[in-house]
């Protein structure tokens, strides 16, 4: 791709028509399929361990861990699709994608992660002709690799210039918000009550972001055993309201 | 010291201060016998304090090694590095004598730091059985493992981490552990881990991270060149051995197909007692399901 094209990708766009674009990307209600996945979460409610008065904790040590490798991950996605950026560079997308991908060990959340990245790439190539976009996707395509949500979010974000900084909080806040309503409807978590916990996580999705910007992907780190173990015991579940 | 050992020692010296005690590589390299069709010891370079003693033949023509470290446990300020290969169609067992105790790391010394770099040939393959690693109160650990495997070689490789000393009621009083582990089939990643825990500032045991559970495990199996669906079955095979295995509110056991060519096994354990049986059972379950032959447990020796 030269130059050219890849300058032709970022939308010129006044600072208030880019903050509304990125509020309905970052929309929990985006039609990419998130309200169908809890990425675990489901199983320890099952286990009893997740009950709604831990919530508020829990979400905040999941931010620290998953949210501060998927911030990461959103923004060094964001700097392939760069304006200064001359020709998009498919193998830096393939491996941090291949990278993310092997840092899921559990199959049904990898895969959620890639389905809603898929339908989220797929979703903004609509909304008119991006070069760096197609690239992404043919390149994703041709290697057999996966695109994950965040690294999705983090290219289409820079393509469509959005502040690279505000598209990992917006990204950071959308994960919250699916978490949030996915626990609202495996437990006794009302609307207002939903409503004051993602209000009380906003300062810990500003510290994650802020974490992120001064680490690679390479460094940042993610453990979570007990999520992991409730997403890889997800397919066992007799009874599932999530895909994941 | 090893070039590679060194290149991956240096990348962990990178931005770590402070003064180093010991600098100490092993390389291990392993061939096949074309007469016998065992694997033997072809090479072995030691520097204390890492020792091999010897290579036994296990029944099947596999080697079995055992790791020591004779100074008991890895100090502050220790860094030491593993080089394995396997050349093609050899057969591995490593394991250890007894637990990598990780000591207080006084403030003056560098981190304790570990480097693995394993290579699987082709048709090989690598059983890593060891046992649990024990953080101590105060101690800095920094763990880097690379493991490649080459077309048809296949993997068996867990890692135990215990809290602490648990009989002292030292529970999460390390200063930090990290430990950053890629597999890699035919050059391409399919799992990767990056553990940073720094108990003084985040809490360990939150429900995000280990929830009421002390102990954790990693166990990868994984066999190149299998497709998904084959892995997919396994994943089922092996669930029922995890299911069978876990009892909630004191030991969980999960399973999943990774990107490609394997599976991985996470446990979670209240203490640390039942995980290496299950972890051998699962061992034994995977092996005759994957190669259709018995697991030979390691013989130990002090």
């Amino acid at each position: 791709m030269k130059a050219d094209d890849a300058k032709s990708d970022h939308l010129s766009c006044s600072e208030d028509l880019a903050f509304l674009r990125l509020l309905q990307l970052a929309d929990t209600a985006l039609p990419i399929g998130a309200l169908a996945h809890s990425f675990g979460l489901e199983s320890l409610v099952a286990a009893e361990i997740l009950t709604a008065g831990k919530l508020p904790e829990f979400l905040h040590g999941y931010l620290q861990e998953a949210g501060m490798l998927e911030a990461v991950a959103c923004r060094e996605a964001s700097q392939l699709a760069r304006p200064q950026v001359e020709s998009f560079p498919a193998a830096r997308w393939i491996e941090i994608n291949d990278y993310l991908s092997a840092l899921k060990p559990a199959r049904e959340s990898r895969t959620a992660s890639a389905v809603l990245g898929r339908n989220f790439l797929q979703a903004t190539l609509l909304l008119g002709d991006f070069p760096v976009l197609r690239a992404a996707r043919e390149a994703s395509l041709r290697s057999a690799s996966l695109i994950h949500h965040s690294t999705a979010f983090g290219l289409v974000s820079a393509t469509f210039g959005f502040d690279e900084s505000r598209a990992v909080l917006a990204y950071l806040h959308q994960m919250a918000a699916s978490l949030v309503s996915a626990c609202q409807r495996l437990l006794p978590v009302g609307q207002n009550e939903a409503t004051g916990i993602l209000w009380n996580l906003k300062p810990a999705i500003i510290e994650t972001a802020d974490r992120g910007a001064t680490c690679s992907l390479d460094e940042a780190s993610c453990f979570m055993p007990l999520l992991d173990w409730g997403a890889m015991e997800h397919p066992a579940l007799a009874t599932r309201l999530f895909i994941s | 010291m090893t070039a590679t050992a060194r290149v991956a020692l240096r990348e962990i010296e990178r931005g770590i201060p402070g003064a180093s005690r010991v600098r100490a590589s092993m390389r291990l390299e392993f061939s096949r016998d074309s007469s016998t069709d065992d694997t033997f010891l072809a090479e072995s370079l030691q520097e204390p304090p890492l020792k091999v003693v010897r290579a036994f033949t296990l029944p099947d023509g596999a080697a079995l090694v055992h790791l020591h470290n004779v100074s008991g446990g890895l100090l502050g300020g220790d860094q030491l590095a593993l080089q394995v290969n396997l050349g093609s169609a050899t057969g591995v067992q490593l394991t250890t004598t007894g637990a990598t105790r990780i000591y207080r790391c006084r403030e003056e010394f560098s981190p304790t730091t570990q480097s693995n770099v394993i290579f699987v040939g082709e048709d090989s393959l690598l059983e890593y059985l060891p046992d649990a690693i024990i953080p101590f109160a105060g101690s800095h650990y920094v763990q880097r493992t690379s493991i490649d495997l080459s077309a048809d070689a296949g993997l068996f490789w867990w890692e135990i981490v215990a809290p602490g000393r648990e009989a002292r009621g030292e529970l999460f009083e390390y200063r930090h552990f990290e430990m950053r582990t890629r597999v890699a089939a035919l050059g391409r990643k399919i799992a990767a881990e990056n553990i940073c825990l720094r108990p003084a500032d985040w809490n360990v045991g939150s429900l995000a991270r280990l929830g009421a559970y002390r102990h954790s495990a990693t166990f990868y199996i994984c066999h190149v060149g299998r497709d998904a669906r084959y892995w997919r079955a396994a994943e089922d095979h092996v669930r029922g051995l995890t299911s069978s295995l876990s009892r909630p509110g004191e030991i969980l056991w999960g399973v999943s197909s990774l990107v490609a060519h394997g599976l991985v096994v996470r446990c979670l354990a209240r203490n640390g007692r039942n995980i290496l049986p299950g972890l051998q059972t699962i061992w034994c379950g995977a092996k005759l399901h994957l190669y259709g032959c018995e697991a030979i447990l390691p013989r130990k020796v002090n």
